[in-house]
């Protein structure tokens, strides 16, 4: 009987597949359209979930409070002085100034980010060694020394052959040289890509800004809870001072990355829905040829549920393959081409570096829901009429 | 009651090439009987009857004729006897058990395996070629390897030999309407119904294809045969023949 079952699934499965392949023109415009549609639907999800991921790293190393000054509404340099008038606050662990800024290569035609750091003074700089492919974070920052920590791009676009040395031009063109000490692993690209790390001191001599100025302050402060109540004591002590929390910054990147993929679902969502309408019309409306089949299949002594069977099975055939072609794609799409389609909604901002390279995510949970959106509308589209058509009496589709 | 062996199971013990082969019970017995049958149709706003209160036994073994004009309604009784159509009242029986007292599985496998249908109209899937056609009745039988020689015997007495790899589009209407009779002999079935079957075909054809049918009904096949053609009747040795007019079946006398 077991046996008997396995060969009734067996032939049903070859039906199933001798009829995709007789109708292999329609066969396959459906499977094309379908594997399209999970491939949107896959490498927009893939792409959203890097970049949240990688979001989420960037934040995660923004400091608790930044205080930049502002001056008719530019940001301007901050007096270090300003660090001091913060003594008197109670649950301020750490104020560390910082300078950075963008430097233009006009040679290389690039774009660098510069960033003075005082890694020592930092709570968690120690840290900031595991970042490191290979070498050392530049040392203290009370001299310039031009040791400098890079990113891999900048590794690439200086095409240095071995050398570990180069040169940046000063604001009055006077050539500072530098000495990589060390370079950023790839897994943080997202942060370091563009990034040349130097000690505050560099950095101040390369954009030459004059002693007692630096371009921010950072607040560490002794237990998170109380960053908000902070942040509001040194606004009320330092009133010409935009103090940014960690908050903050994650709202305002939320927002705008909250639109643009949700601007992206809404493009998306409306595929589908062709889609699906598409799959329902092209069904729904079985072609007379399609039920005269049925009929002579009922006719023949075919039961209603084998012809069902027939049916989901090539449903099934139809859109495991739609997906297993759609997902592939859209890795590649995501991985080797970096999400192209997408680039243009969702990156620009400088937030997310234009040359940044996306590792793909995708949870079983994604996966699921994609399907459940794409397979089972697409299911019930075909198997519901054929059903309809199976239950009503064989002889109408015969006529005579 | 009866015991049938199936061809296909024979066929790895009889010699080929060979027929469906049946042990016959003793003795006639009511095969179909349809009981005050009647169904209508809706034709603007009143029911018009297809078919009206229609009695028939129908024995084992028996080569009925039914003659009318088109619209006369024996296709609608044809579909009622296979259980294609539900009657609007009285009952068929097949075997002494009443269609559609039966759930659709158990309708179905009654059709499979006791029913060969020869339509009146094409009734070849056209994508599919002329050996698959003739093997869908079997699609889910256990003896695929076995069924294919059956399928290739029958073809041989229909006169398509050559044909089992064509599709219906390369053959003629006759000839597929000989893969349609191949088709309603593969199940090795108790009962034919045959609708106008050699209505497209042309005399030498219709003559073999009454010969395979007398062939069928010597061995036991049971048979129903609709036609407008009142010749067939005649070439068919011991056939009831009955008229069917506005609905109404009638025996002819003679
Ligand atoms: N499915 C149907 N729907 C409506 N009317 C039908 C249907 N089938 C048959 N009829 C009507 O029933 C009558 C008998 O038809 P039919 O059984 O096909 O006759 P025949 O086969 O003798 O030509 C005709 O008037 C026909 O129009
Ligand atoms: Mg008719």
């Amino acid at each position: 009987m077991a046996r008997h079952n396995l060969e009734k699934q067996l032939s049903i499965l070859d039906f199933a597949l001798s009829s995709l392949w007789r109708h292999r023109m329609k066969s396959l415009s459906v499977l094309l359209v379908f594997a399209a549609v999970i491939f949107l639907l896959a490498s927009f999800q893939m792409v959203t979930q890097a970049l949240s991921d990688k979001a989420k790293q960037v934040l995660a190393h923004t400091p608790e409070i930044t205080l930049q000054k502002m001056s008719a509404g530019r940001q301007e340099s901050i007096p270090l002085a300003y660090g001091e008038q913060l003594a008197g606050i109670f649950g301020i662990r750490r104020v560390v100034p910082r300078i950075w800024g963008y430097y233009f290569d006009e040679v290389r035609l690039a774009n660098y980010t510069v960033m003075g750091l005082e890694v020592n003074e930092m709570p968690e700089g120690g840290r900031l060694g595991a970042t490191l492919a290979k070498g050392v974070m530049p040392g203290p920052a009370d001299e310039a020394q031009g040791r400098v920590v890079v990113g891999q791009s900048i590794k690439k676009t200086m095409d240095l052959a071995g050398r570990t040395t180069f040169s940046l031009f000063r604001p009055d063109l006077s050539l500072k040289p530098f000495e990589i000490s060390g370079e950023f692993s790839p897994d943080t690209d997202i942060l370091t890509n563009d990034l040349i790390v130097m000690n505050v001191a560099d950095a101040r001599d390369l954009f030459g800004i004059p002693a007692g100025l630096v371009t921010d302050l950072c607040v560490y402060v002794a237990n998170p809870k109380e960053i908000e109540t902070i942040a509001k004591k040194i606004s009320e002590a330092l009133p010409s001072v935009r103090v940014l929390t960690r908050s903050q910054i994650q709202k305002t990147y939320q927002v705008v990355f909250g639109w643009r993929s949700g601007f992206g679902s809404i493009c998306l969502l409306a595929a589908l829905a062709a889609f699906v309408i598409l799959a329902w019309d092209k069904a729904s409306g079985l072609s007379p040829e399609e039920r005269r089949e049925i009929a002579i299949l009922k006719v023949l002594g075919w039961e209603t549920s084998d012809i069902l069977a027939v049916r989901s099975r090539e449903s099934v055939i139809v859109s495991g393959l739609a997906c297993i072609v759609g997902m592939t794609a859209a890795y590649i799409h995501v991985v080797y081409f970096d999400a192209a389609l997408f680039r243009p909604v969702l990156m620009g901002w400088s937030v997310l570096r234009p040359d940044l390279h996306l590792l793909p995510r995708l949870a079983a949970g994604d996966i699921l829901l994609i399907l459940a959106f794409t397979v089972i509308p697409y299911l019930a589209a075909t198997v519901i009429p054929a059903w309809r058509s199976a239950t009503v009496p064989a002889d109408s589709a015969l006529g005579g | 009651m009866q015991q049938i062996v199936p061809g296909a199971v024979l066929l790895f013990s009889a010699p080929w090439p060979m027929t469906c082969y049946r042990i016959e019970t003793m003795g006639k017995y009511v095969i179909i009987e349809c009981k005050e049958l009647t169904k209508a149709y809706p034709v603007e706003a009143t029911m018009v009857h297809a078919v009206n209160t229609v009695n028939l036994p129908v024995n084992k073994g028996d080569f009925l004729v039914i003659l009318g004009h088109s619209g006369s309604g024996k296709t609608t009784l044809l579909s009622l006897i296979g259980g294609l159509t539900s009657p609007d009242s009285g009952q068929v029986f097949i075997d002494g058990v009443e269609n559609w007292r039966q759930s659709d599985q158990a309708l179905s496998t009654m059709r499979n395996s006791k029913i060969g249908f020869i339509f009146q109209f094409a009734s070849l899937i056209p994508t599919l070629s002329v050996m698959e056609n003739i093997l869908l009745p079997l699609s889910f039988c256990q003896n695929p390897a076995g069924s294919r020689v059956l399928a290739l015997d029958i073809l041989a007495q229909v006169g398509l030999a050559d044909k089992a790899n064509a599709f219906p589009s390369q053959l003629s209407g006759g000839q597929q309407r000989r893969v349609a009779i191949a088709r309603s002999f593969i199940n090795c079935p108790d009962i034919i119904l045959a609708d106008e079957p050699t209505g497209d075909l042309d005399e030498e054809t219709e003559k073999d294809i009454l010969a395979l049918f007398r062939r069928y009904n010597e061995q036991g096949t049971t048979f129903v045969v609709v036609t407008h053609n009142s010749d067939l009747a005649a070439t068919q040795k011991g056939a009831r023949v009955f008229s069917m007019r506005q609905a109404v079946l009638t025996p002819q006398a003679g």
